[in-house]
């Protein structure tokens, strides 16, 4: 039933002008990739510094909540860009993404790491009053940075192998992946 | 000063290599090296197990946000940015150390993914591009504006501090830009 809505909801966007105009213009749809993959550097790149830091892997000395104060905006910056370019490459090519085993892996792994980013934000306000310099990093700050670089070293990895067509409904996947990708019985749009 | 020397004869060498085609002499000898390089075993898995490939892929574009997010904060600091309360000097260093680990992530998946497609992107000019563009990167970051700014960092003028900065990310970006231009070619 929601496999079939999703369908549905799929097929009509795939239908609109823009997006065959998105799909299909070679520049314009590269652009957008390329900007989705370059925000990385914004968004994932300064997150790995506030994730080292809290592991104690990078940049000692420097107090914990001024690294995760001064790089939260220009990170979430990045992360809208990020999120924008994403939906754009979904608008663009519909019926495949929303039918993609990675794609929805990719989505499950996002719910999580946003999860663990307002668990983490949680756990440093209630440890900003008591922090002084030199006090070692809070074990569950430590637990949100490791579960942070994990979390999106996945979400990357799904994200490039969108790209690959293994698991594809036009390929006839194996019954449980093609119920885990909501491939439609007699399906003629892929 | 030696530095200065080096750089200038770089830059001229690289001139008249265009100018007398050399490098057309040069990109010829390679192909050998990029037809041997597919016959590896490395070359050999990045071709046979597509998953491998885009697992590596994967770590490419990570080890690409490691360095991304070096360059962006050591430059943001130099243009006045971002933790301007911290020595500029004590900063360069930490991130340096950030950047090293990002750029020795990209050579290494980078070689096991140009294994894989070696042919492929010997005839694409913006593989080249790209190959220019890094070196031109690592060169800048080891041989230029590291040491610029370990030795006089404190008495650099504002607008040479903004120079390097900006020098800086455009390289960095040209690099990456050109990379994902790869795959659409």
């Amino acid at each position: 039933m929601l496999n079939q809505w999703i369908f549905d909801f799929a097929v009509w966007v795939d239908a609109t002008r823009w997006s065959t105009l998105l799909h299909e213009s070679f520049y314009l749809y590269n652009w957008v990739e390329t900007t989705h993959v370059l925000s990385l550097t914004i968004s994932l790149g300064l997150l790995f510094l506030i994730d080292l830091k809290m592991l104690g892997y990078a940049l000692p000395n420097v107090s914990p909540l001024q690294i995760a104060n001064r790089l939260h905006w220009p990170m979430l910056l990045g992360f809208s860009v990020m999120f924008i370019t994403g939906a754009l490459l979904f608008y663009a090519i519909p019926v495949r993404s929303a039918q993609s085993v990675w794609f929805r892996i990719k989505l499950l792994l996002l719910v999580c790491a946003a999860l663990n980013a307002f668990l983490f934000h949680r756990a440093l306000r209630q440890s900003a009053a008591g922090w002084s310099e030199g006090l070692p990093t809070p074990r569950a700050l430590r637990r949100g940075a490791g579960y942070s670089l994990l979390l999106w070293t996945l979400v990357v990895i799904c994200g490039r192998l969108i790209a690959y067509d293994w698991f594809d409904c036009v390929k006839e996947p194996h019954p449980l992946l093609a119920a885990f990708a909501g491939c439609v019985a007699g399906q003629e749009v892929f | 000063m030696p530095r200065t020397i080096m750089v200038l004869l770089l830059s001229g060498a690289a001139g008249f290599a265009v100018y007398a085609d050399l490098h057309l002499q040069a990109w010829q000898a390679l192909l050998p090296l990029f037809e041997w390089m597919e016959t590896t075993p490395v070359g050999a898995i990045g071709k046979t197990w597509g998953a491998a490939f885009a697992i590596i892929e994967a770590f490419h574009l990570l080890g690409l946000a490691l360095l991304g997010g070096a360059v962006l904060v050591a430059d943001g600091r130099l243009l006045g940015l971002c933790f301007v309360e911290i020595p500029q000097r004590w900063l360069e260093d930490q991130l340096h150390r950030v950047f090293m680990a990002g750029l020795w992530v990209l050579l290494i998946t980078g070689v096991f993914m140009a294994c894989a497609v070696a042919v492929k992107i010997y005839y694409l000019p913006v593989y080249w591009f790209k190959m220019l563009a890094l070196a031109v990167g690592i060169v800048f970051a080891l041989a230029i504006r590291r040491p610029l700014l370990q030795e006089n960092v404190e008495r650099m003028s504002p607008w040479l501090r903004r120079v390097v900065a900006l020098a800086s990310l455009m390289v960095w970006f040209t690099v990456a830009a050109t990379g994902r231009w790869i795959g659409f070619s």
